[in-house]
């Protein structure tokens, strides 16, 4: 009987499920049992521990590592100059696996390894349940990489972002779009947290300005090959400016296939397809029509020529997307703690919220009322022959 | 209706048949190995991704001898991989599905939901979970056919499948073996009784299955361009869902349900967009096994007990 293969899987499934759920629940419960006000048994002697969560493994693997040794490279630089109040910073970090589930175990063991705070975070949707975690554990929390808005709805006190969130960069993408010319756009994104909520603040302040047409708002299923529907779909709203808001495995391949389709205006794409595997998917001639939104890496900074000499000189490799982002959250974070003079909770994060222009590589901080960055920081990039972003357009005008 | 679709027609049916070619290389495996052992083979999706994993590493290896990939090559390196995948479809039958013959089905497609996990999670020890790019791309003209784009590449790809498909069907219509898979997929026992071979025919079905699904791994990746660990997934479950469509353990009833399923999805999604793809794919998976369990073409059902 034809019939028996597919319920029978089914129903083998859902043990499996059920086991799964459960460990999910059971650890998302483990956060809430900390409470203490302390975060995590911090000694008055001993490093000062900072926890990291970032992808070390799946397929954001590569931004772990340019994290992890910007976080390492601000933390070195801190105990050489004598450590805070003569305490030392330690970095512990932990893989995320850009994996919601992933992130939750990570979270907690960081906790139980007693970090007072915490400086990663990279995908927006693993990053978004070790919140309570952390929270409840009362540990804050400098976020270098991850920016949905979600992140700020969560409404934490104890939460800063120094990237830009998803509301910044959608609008230097419709500054970008109007400065182009762009009349009729057409919004793709990935069903991703961080790409749904890029597209949707993208197409509310559009609506808002009203001066560009949303011809296309959709989703595309991400992991797949063949994007020929979506690329269709595409096509028949005729736009002259498309939006991308996924990361670049998609990314690359919806370029391609719309380019060969005969799609020929210009194609933005936001922060999670800034990376070099992006012109190599999408292959040579694919690549002269895309631009990116990005806060600025090191190579695009002026002045950063030293930091990147020794960031080079202490890991043997160049710095990459966010290195720069974890350095300054160690070091916003390690200057709110030496301005508390404690690691206590609430003397950090009222730290935090006094900082007054403590500067950064993407300008002077001073977070806002949700813990945000008053000021963006959003360039334009495109690919450059190399396949590696360049800096076009820093909006500054 | 035909108004709606009228200046859409011809690229939506291109789009279909293309995607549908894939599904329905796929899908052979998946319905001649049930045909046969009456077993939904989940690590079939990975072989096409094995396949295309196998062809980087060879290509790459080609390509770094003689600085360039050419169509022959691309051919020759297709004809490899097909040999390979075949051989590791082979393996997984004696090593996973062999032991458990007489064992209750369930048993087995557990085993085969584990071989699947297996293959993925070991290309990702591998290769790494970072999608890999394809060292020979298919470049080639694109021109205008019935208001319709269609390029060169996939002209060739088709030609390809559809090559594969005719090969095939000669082999199990027209040659002895053929016939003893035919006999097989009948009646096991009777076939043994009769002096056929049957552990010959299982491997040489698995064989021929996972070449095919290889030679489709093959003409993505060099489609695409992009390669990953978990390629293997969805298009197994589609394949899957094309071999149901067009009845499963049917032959003509595999290359029918791919085309079939790749048709379905490029007009659903022109009518409900995009994101409703795989919703409106995994609907008629389950529209037809409520209504048609038996496919288009009926696949004629013995229950044994």
């Amino acid at each position: 009987m034809t019939m028996h293969g597919q319920p029978r899987a089914a129903r083998a499934l859902v043990p499996l499920a059920l086991a799964a759920t459960a460990a999910l629940i059971l650890s998302g419960c483990a956060g809430g049992l900390g409470g203490q006000d302390t975060g995590g048994g911090d000694s008055a002697d001993g490093p000062i521990k900072l926890g990291m969560l970032a992808p070390f493994s799946g397929s954001e693997s590569a931004f772990g590592v340019y994290m992890e040794n910007g976080g390492q490279l601000a933390v070195d630089e801190i105990n050489a100059a004598g450590g805070i109040d003569g305490r030392e910073l330690e970095l512990i970090t932990e893989d995320d696996a850009c994996d919601a589930t992933a992130s939750v175990a990570a979270a907690n063991k960081l906790v139980t390894q007693g970090i007072v705070a915490s400086v990663g975070g990279y995908c927006s949707g693993a990053t978004l349940p070790t919140l309570p975690i952390f929270n409840d554990a009362g540990i804050p929390m400098v976020i270098p990489a991850a920016n949905s808005n979600k992140l700020v709805d969560a409404g934490l006190d104890t939460v800063f972002l120094i990237n830009g969130t998803g509301t910044q960069q959608a609008a230097a993408t419709l500054k970008y779009a109007l400065k182009s010319g762009a009349t009729k756009v057409a919004v793709l994104n990935d069903n991703t947290d961080y790409s749904k909520d890029l597209a949707t603040s993208f197409v509310n302040q559009a609506t808002e300005d009203g001066t560009l047409e949303i011809v296309l708002d959709q989703s595309v299923t991400p992991g797949e090959k063949d994007y020929s529907a979506n690329v269709n779909n595409v096509m028949n709203a005729n736009p002259d400016f498309v939006v991308w808001t996924g990361y670049y495995q998609e990314g690359a391949l919806i370029t391609r296939q719309l380019i060969d389709a005969g799609y020929t205006g210009p194609i933005l794409v936001g922060d999670g397809s800034v990376d070099k595997k992006f012109a190599e998917i999408a292959g040579p001639g694919y690549t002269d029509t895309v631009v990116g939104t990005f806060t600025q890496t090191p190579d695009m900074l002026e002045g950063a020529g030293d930091w990147i000499a020794s960031y080079t000189e202490a890991f043997g490799a160049d710095p990459g997307p966010y290195s720069t982002q974890s350095y300054d959250a160690v070091r916003v974070m390690a200057e709110a703690i030496s301005n508390a003079g404690s690691t206590e909770t609430d003397a950090v994060v009222a730290a935090l919220r006094e900082l007054d222009g403590f500067p950064i590589f993407s300008g002077p901080l001073t977070f806002t009322e949700e813990g945000t960055l008053s000021e963006g920081g959003f360039a334009i990039v495109q690919i450059g022959p190399d396949g590696t972003f360049v800096l076009k357009d820093d909006l500054q005008s | 209706m035909i108004d709606f679709f009228s200046d859409q027609l011809f690229q939506l049916v291109w789009n279909g048949l293309f995607v549908g070619s894939f599904y329905a290389l796929v899908a052979l495996g998946y319905s001649m190995v049930y045909g046969i052992i009456k077993l939904l083979n989940f690590a079939h999706g990975d072989i096409y991704m094995l396949g295309s994993f196998i062809a980087f590493v060879v290509l790459g290896g080609a390509v770094g001898l003689l600085g360039t990939a050419s169509l022959p090559i691309l051919l020759l390196v297709l004809l490899i991989t097909m040999i390979l995948t075949g051989g590791i479809g082979v393996l997984i039958e004696r090593v996973a599905y062999k032991p458990l013959r007489s064992s209750p089905r369930l048993a087995v497609l557990i085993t085969a939901v584990g071989v699947s996990f297996t293959i993925e999670y070991g290309v990702r020890l591998i290769f790494g979970a970072e999608p890999k790019v394809f060292p020979f791309r298919m470049g080639g003209e694109t021109f205008s056919v019935l208001g319709g784009r269609i390029s060169l590449p996939q002209v060739v790809l088709m030609l390809i499948a559809g090559g594969l498909m005719w090969i095939l069907q000669a082999y199990i219509m027209r040659s002895r073996e053929g016939r003893a898979m035919r006999a097989i997929a009948l009646d096991p026992r009777a076939s043994l009784l009769m002096g056929v071979n049957v552990d010959r025919v299982i491997s040489r079905t698995f064989f021929i299955g996972s070449a095919l699904a290889g030679a489709a791994g093959v003409m993505a990746g060099a489609y695409y361009g992009s390669i990953d660990f978990l390629m293997g997934f969805t298009i197994g479950l589609k394949a899957f869902t094309a071999a149901v469509i067009g009845g499963i353990g049917n032959l003509y009833g595999a290359m029918l349900g791919g085309l079939v399923l790749g048709l379905l999805e490029s007009f659903g999604t022109f009518v409900l967009g995009g994101e409703w793809r795989d919703v409106f794919t995994f609907a008629c998976l389950i529209l037809f096994l409520s209504i048609r369990p038996t496919g288009i073409l009926g696949a004629r059902v013995v229950e044994r007990m």
